[in-house]
């Protein structure tokens, strides 16, 4: 009478495995970007093992928007969290740093709130197609 | 018509669905969203791969044009000699990228460290140079090209199956639980009234002694 449908029971695997993903291939630690710049391969390893490659060209640009002062302030990847039914996103924001490349990306002014500049969908493709590498999406714990 | 879970009529069951349809509604929220995620990198990766490959056609059709003229110039004996001196590997980084929990693979040609041309320079006019230089940037289009197409499929692949599970939880595993946990406590409902019913004609068939 207890066992449960096998389709049911699948289903819940999955759904156990959807939550085990979604935030696997977040990076154990960020790295600053002055360091980045110096490494042969630049790359990170994320909570699942397996590694995350920064393109060199990626790099160079964003130290092209800022000065080494900066360059030594900006972690890397840059955060997107994700919230739940909601259009808007936001990128977690610690220092001038990453208020300065989201602007100079999007050729607008940004300013954070709460330590989190709030985007909307248009403008995080702008990001995405310019920092492909550099940017990682964060499902927030909150909903976790 | 959802169809009910098999489970024993119990409170504690009625409890762990409830706790079910909480988890399965709070995942159905973190799919949605990265379902949306996915299909907004697979249209901008879709773009980037039409660009990529107009962009490889007419590389390769403006190198193959120089080519032709440079052969046409030097003759194909003379030019093989220049260019078998000039063959070099080529190095390219590998590595992968994950999107939203899709790991998607991510190359990048090296630059290459010569500056100088092995070929002779002396011997050799500007346009095998500019045949050349047409001839590396066909392949850092090729590339860009392999890295977009193998993102897009794996994207493709992944909105599939996130898609599957959405419909899933919406249309099977959501309404199947609520439907279930009304049924329970319908039961539930029908046992205390019996219940109290019972305990009425209790209390009556006392009195009547």
């Amino acid at each position: 009478m207890n066992k449960e449908l096998p389709y049911d029971r699948i289903l819940q695997e999955c759904l156990r495995g959807e939550l085990r993903v979604v935030n696997a291939h977040l990076p154990c630690k960020q790295k600053l970007l002055s360091d980045l710049l110096r490494e042969e391969f630049p790359h990170l390893v994320c909570n699942d093992g397996s590694t995350h490659l920064f393109k060199k060209k990626e790099l160079k640009y964003l130290a092209g928007l800022l000065d080494s002062k900066e360059q030594e302030e900006l972690p890397l990847p840059l955060l997107i969290e994700v919230n739940p039914g909601q259009d808007q996103m936001a990128i977690l924001c610690r220092s001038r740093s990453e208020e300065k490349v989201i602007s100079r990306v999007l050729n607008m002014i940004v300013k954070p709130r709460q330590n989190k500049i709030i985007l909307h969908s248009p403008h995080l493709a702008l990001l995405r197609k310019h920092l492909k590498t550099t940017t990682q999406y964060l499902f927030s714990p909150d909903i976790l | 018509m959802p169809q009910l879970i098999k489970v024993r009529p119990t409170k504690i069951e009625l409890i762990r669905l409830r706790r079910r349809l909480s988890l399965s509604q709070r995942i159905q929220k973190i799919v949605k969203d990265r379902l949306s995620i996915l299909t907004m990198e697979f249209l901008q990766v879709a773009r980037e791969t039409v660009e990529a490959k107009e962009n490889l056609l007419a590389s390769f059709a403006e190198a193959y044009k120089a080519q032709s003229i440079v052969t046409g110039y030097y003759g194909y004996i003379a030019l093989e000699k220049e260019l078998v001196a000039s063959e070099k590997d080529i190095e390219i980084a590998g590595g992968s990228r994950s999107i939203a929990g899709t790991v998607v693979p991510s190359f990048e040609l090296e630059e290459s460290k010569e500056v100088v041309r092995r070929y002779n320079l002396v011997d050799t006019s500007s346009w095998l140079d500019q045949s050349a230089q047409l001839f590396e940037k066909c392949l850092e289009a090729t590339v860009t090209l392999a890295e977009l197409q193998s993102s897009l499929e794996r994207l493709g692949r992944e909105i599939n199956r996130t898609k599957r599970i959405v419909n899933a939880l919406e249309h099977l595993i959501i309404p199947s639980l609520v439907e279930t946990i009304k049924y329970l406590n319908m039961m539930f409902e029908e046992r205390d009234r019996e219940e109290k019913s019972r305990l009425k004609r209790v209390k009556v068939l006392i009195e009547r002694r």
